[in-house]
Protein backbone atom coordinates (compact mmCIF):
# COMPACT_ATOMS: atom_id res chain seq x y z
CA UNK A 1 0.00 0.00 0.00
CA UNK A 2 1.50 3.29 -0.87
CA UNK A 3 1.87 6.33 1.56
CA UNK A 4 -1.07 8.04 -0.52
CA UNK A 5 -3.40 5.39 0.24
CA UNK A 6 -2.26 5.12 3.69
CA UNK A 7 -2.55 8.79 4.01
CA UNK A 8 -6.33 8.61 2.65
CA UNK A 9 -7.34 6.22 5.20
CA UNK A 10 -6.28 8.20 8.14
CA UNK A 11 -8.12 11.07 7.02
CA UNK A 12 -11.32 8.67 6.65
CA UNK A 13 -10.95 7.25 10.01
CA UNK A 14 -10.06 10.74 11.36
CA UNK A 15 -13.36 11.83 9.98
CA UNK A 16 -15.41 9.19 11.00
CA UNK A 17 -14.48 9.53 14.46
CA UNK A 18 -15.07 12.74 14.40
CA UNK A 19 -18.72 12.36 12.09
CA UNK A 20 -19.28 9.97 15.02
CA UNK A 21 -18.42 12.25 17.78
CA UNK A 22 -20.60 15.00 16.23
CA UNK A 23 -23.46 12.77 16.13
CA UNK A 24 -23.34 11.14 19.50
CA UNK A 25 -23.74 15.22 21.18
CA UNK A 26 -26.76 15.88 18.31
CA UNK A 27 -28.38 12.82 19.80
CA UNK A 28 -27.92 14.00 23.01
CA UNK A 29 -29.77 17.27 22.20
CA UNK A 30 -32.29 15.31 19.84
CA UNK A 31 -33.29 13.46 23.08
CA UNK A 32 -33.49 16.57 25.10
CA UNK A 33 -35.68 18.20 22.60
CA UNK A 34 -33.43 21.02 21.26
CA UNK A 35 -33.65 19.93 18.08
CA UNK A 36 -37.09 21.36 17.30
CA UNK A 37 -35.56 25.14 18.13
CA UNK A 38 -35.45 27.84 15.52
CA UNK A 39 -32.46 28.99 17.48
CA UNK A 40 -29.44 28.25 15.47
CA UNK A 41 -26.88 29.80 17.75
CA UNK A 42 -25.89 27.22 20.19
CA UNK A 43 -26.20 24.56 16.86
CA UNK A 44 -23.55 27.12 14.98
CA UNK A 45 -21.55 27.51 18.19
CA UNK A 46 -21.01 23.35 18.39
CA UNK A 47 -20.28 22.95 14.49
CA UNK A 48 -17.47 25.47 15.16
CA UNK A 49 -16.49 23.09 18.23
CA UNK A 50 -16.79 20.01 16.29
CA UNK A 51 -14.92 21.78 13.28
CA UNK A 52 -12.09 23.48 14.98
CA UNK A 53 -11.59 19.80 17.03
CA UNK A 54 -11.84 18.56 12.92
CA UNK A 55 -8.74 20.42 12.25
CA UNK A 56 -6.58 20.01 14.98
CA UNK A 57 -7.37 16.35 15.32
CA UNK A 58 -6.39 15.96 11.59
CA UNK A 59 -3.22 17.96 12.31
CA UNK A 60 -2.25 15.90 15.01
CA UNK A 61 -3.10 12.55 13.49
CA UNK A 62 -1.14 13.36 10.20
CA UNK A 63 2.01 14.46 12.07
CA UNK A 64 1.74 11.40 14.02
CA UNK A 65 1.56 9.40 10.92
CA UNK A 66 4.23 11.04 9.28
CA UNK A 67 6.21 10.35 12.31
CA UNK A 68 5.30 6.57 12.32
CA UNK A 69 5.59 6.26 8.79
CA UNK A 70 9.33 7.20 8.52
CA UNK A 71 9.81 5.38 11.20
CA UNK A 72 8.90 2.22 9.87
CA UNK A 73 10.52 3.24 6.35
CA UNK A 74 13.97 4.08 8.38
CA UNK A 75 13.44 0.24 9.92
CA UNK A 76 13.04 -1.14 6.93
CA UNK A 77 15.97 -0.12 5.08
CA UNK A 78 18.02 -0.57 8.03
CA UNK A 79 16.38 -4.66 7.96
CA UNK A 80 17.24 -4.37 4.03
CA UNK A 81 21.04 -2.89 4.32
CA UNK A 82 22.26 -2.57 7.59
CA UNK A 83 25.28 -0.22 6.47
CA UNK A 84 22.93 2.48 5.20
CA UNK A 85 23.47 5.65 6.07
CA UNK A 86 20.95 8.47 7.30
CA UNK A 87 21.19 10.71 4.37
CA UNK A 88 19.76 6.85 2.44
CA UNK A 89 17.42 6.56 4.91
CA UNK A 90 16.13 10.77 3.92
CA UNK A 91 16.59 9.85 0.13
CA UNK A 92 14.46 6.80 0.34
CA UNK A 93 11.59 8.72 3.08
CA UNK A 94 11.42 11.58 0.34
CA UNK A 95 10.98 8.91 -2.64
CA UNK A 96 8.28 7.10 -0.81
CA UNK A 97 6.30 10.96 -0.12
CA UNK A 98 6.77 12.47 -2.76
CA UNK A 99 3.14 14.47 -4.48
CA UNK A 100 3.55 13.48 -8.17
CA UNK A 101 1.44 14.19 -10.69
CA UNK A 102 -1.03 11.03 -10.54
CA UNK A 103 -1.83 12.19 -6.87
CA UNK A 104 -2.61 15.45 -7.91
CA UNK A 105 -4.92 14.27 -10.56
CA UNK A 106 -6.54 11.94 -8.25
CA UNK A 107 -6.97 14.18 -5.33
CA UNK A 108 -8.97 16.62 -8.04
CA UNK A 109 -11.06 13.95 -9.58
CA UNK A 110 -12.23 12.72 -5.89
CA UNK A 111 -12.15 16.69 -4.77
CA UNK A 112 -14.76 16.87 -7.85
CA UNK A 113 -16.79 14.35 -6.17
CA UNK A 114 -17.08 15.27 -3.01
CA UNK A 115 -17.84 18.89 -4.28
CA UNK A 116 -20.82 17.05 -5.90
CA UNK A 117 -21.99 15.74 -2.77
CA UNK A 118 -21.52 18.29 -0.66
CA UNK A 119 -23.97 20.13 -3.36
CA UNK A 120 -26.39 17.71 -3.12
CA UNK A 121 -26.36 18.03 0.51
CA UNK A 122 -26.76 21.81 0.04
CA UNK A 123 -30.04 21.34 -2.13
CA UNK A 124 -31.24 18.75 0.10
CA UNK A 125 -31.18 21.06 2.67
CA UNK A 126 -32.90 23.79 1.04
CA UNK A 127 -36.06 21.36 -0.02
CA UNK A 128 -35.98 20.63 3.52
CA UNK A 129 -36.54 24.14 4.73
CA UNK A 130 -39.49 24.44 2.01
CA UNK A 131 -40.85 21.07 3.50
CA UNK A 132 -41.41 23.49 6.56
CA UNK A 133 -38.55 21.20 8.74
CA UNK A 134 -36.97 23.01 11.72
CA UNK A 135 -33.98 25.26 10.81
CA UNK A 136 -31.64 23.07 12.74
CA UNK A 137 -32.84 19.95 10.73
CA UNK A 138 -31.43 21.89 7.74
CA UNK A 139 -27.77 23.05 9.42
CA UNK A 140 -27.19 19.87 10.54
CA UNK A 141 -28.20 18.24 6.90
CA UNK A 142 -25.51 20.62 5.54
CA UNK A 143 -22.70 20.31 7.97
CA UNK A 144 -23.08 16.35 7.57
CA UNK A 145 -23.20 16.97 4.44
CA UNK A 146 -19.66 18.56 4.04
CA UNK A 147 -18.40 15.48 6.24
CA UNK A 148 -19.82 13.11 4.23
CA UNK A 149 -18.33 14.68 1.40
CA UNK A 150 -15.10 14.57 2.84
CA UNK A 151 -15.29 10.82 3.40
CA UNK A 152 -16.66 10.38 0.09
CA UNK A 153 -13.06 12.22 -1.31
CA UNK A 154 -10.74 9.85 0.72
CA UNK A 155 -12.80 7.05 -0.50
CA UNK A 156 -12.62 8.34 -3.95
CA UNK A 157 -8.74 8.79 -3.63
CA UNK A 158 -8.88 5.04 -2.47
CA UNK A 159 -11.16 3.86 -5.26
CA UNK A 160 -8.73 5.49 -7.74
CA UNK A 161 -4.98 4.48 -6.47
CA UNK A 162 -6.29 0.68 -6.86
CA UNK A 163 -8.60 1.06 -9.87
CA UNK A 164 -6.32 3.42 -11.88
CA UNK A 165 -7.16 6.76 -13.42
CA UNK A 166 -6.96 6.83 -17.21
CA UNK A 167 -8.12 9.33 -19.73
CA UNK A 168 -8.02 11.97 -17.92
CA UNK B 1 -17.67 8.99 -32.25
CA UNK B 2 -14.46 9.01 -31.04
CA UNK B 3 -12.73 5.88 -31.15
CA UNK B 4 -11.56 4.40 -27.88
CA UNK B 5 -7.16 3.78 -27.95
CA UNK B 6 -4.69 2.87 -25.56
CA UNK B 7 -1.45 3.27 -25.12
CA UNK B 8 0.90 0.30 -23.97
CA UNK B 9 4.62 0.24 -22.88
CA UNK B 10 7.70 -1.32 -22.76
CA UNK B 11 8.61 0.17 -19.20
CA UNK B 12 9.17 -3.33 -17.76
CA UNK B 13 11.10 -4.92 -20.81
CA UNK B 14 13.32 -1.09 -20.75
CA UNK B 15 13.79 -1.98 -16.96
CA UNK B 16 14.73 -5.20 -17.53
CA UNK B 17 18.19 -4.21 -20.29
CA UNK B 18 18.62 -1.76 -18.28
CA UNK B 19 20.45 -3.55 -16.00
CA UNK B 20 17.10 -4.74 -14.56
CA UNK B 21 16.40 -1.45 -12.42
CA UNK B 22 14.27 -1.78 -10.22
CA UNK B 23 10.58 0.30 -9.99
CA UNK B 24 11.92 2.49 -7.15
CA UNK B 25 15.26 3.51 -8.71
CA UNK B 26 13.29 4.34 -12.36
CA UNK B 27 10.61 6.57 -9.67
CA UNK B 28 13.33 8.08 -8.38
CA UNK B 29 15.59 8.94 -11.65
CA UNK B 30 12.13 10.45 -12.69
CA UNK B 31 10.81 12.39 -9.30
CA UNK B 32 7.32 10.59 -9.42
CA UNK B 33 6.34 7.74 -6.70
CA UNK B 34 6.67 3.97 -7.05
CA UNK B 35 3.29 3.70 -7.20
CA UNK B 36 3.01 5.40 -10.27
CA UNK B 37 5.63 3.18 -12.24
CA UNK B 38 3.57 0.74 -10.96
CA UNK B 39 0.51 2.20 -12.26
CA UNK B 40 2.20 2.89 -15.92
CA UNK B 41 2.97 -0.28 -16.30
CA UNK B 42 -0.04 -1.83 -15.85
CA UNK B 43 -1.61 0.51 -18.10
CA UNK B 44 -3.50 1.83 -14.96
CA UNK B 45 -2.53 5.55 -15.42
CA UNK B 46 -1.46 7.42 -18.76
CA UNK B 47 1.30 9.81 -17.59
CA UNK B 48 1.86 13.47 -19.25
CA UNK B 49 3.76 14.03 -21.71
CA UNK B 50 6.31 15.40 -19.83
CA UNK B 51 6.79 12.64 -17.68
CA UNK B 52 6.65 10.04 -20.86
CA UNK B 53 9.76 12.23 -21.83
CA UNK B 54 11.53 11.59 -19.07
CA UNK B 55 11.11 8.22 -18.54
CA UNK B 56 12.05 7.73 -22.39
CA UNK B 57 15.19 10.21 -21.24
CA UNK B 58 16.39 7.41 -18.67
CA UNK B 59 16.42 4.63 -20.96
CA UNK B 60 18.18 6.75 -23.62
CA UNK B 61 15.64 6.08 -26.18
CA UNK B 62 12.47 7.92 -28.13
CA UNK B 63 9.49 8.15 -26.75
CA UNK B 64 8.34 6.04 -29.30
CA UNK B 65 9.80 3.05 -27.89
CA UNK B 66 8.54 3.19 -24.58
CA UNK B 67 4.92 4.08 -25.74
CA UNK B 68 2.69 2.89 -28.23
CA UNK B 69 -0.84 4.22 -29.16
CA UNK B 70 -3.58 1.58 -30.89
CA UNK B 71 -7.15 1.96 -31.57
CA UNK B 72 -9.11 -0.58 -29.81
CA UNK B 73 -10.97 -2.81 -31.84
CA UNK B 74 -9.04 -2.42 -34.92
Amino acid sequence: MSYQEKRAIVSIVTGIFILAAYCIHVYGKYQSGVIASDDLKPWAATMLVFIGIGVIATIIIQIVFHILLSIAIAAQQKLQNANCDDKEIGVRIESEMVVDEMDRLIELKSERIGFGVAGVGFVIALVSLVLNFPLAIMINIVFASFSLASLVEGFTQLYFYKRGIRNA
Amino acid sequence: MPKKYQITNNIRKLRFFANEMTQQQLAEKVGVSRQTIVAIEAAKYYPSLELAFRIADVFGVTIGEVFSYEVKGD
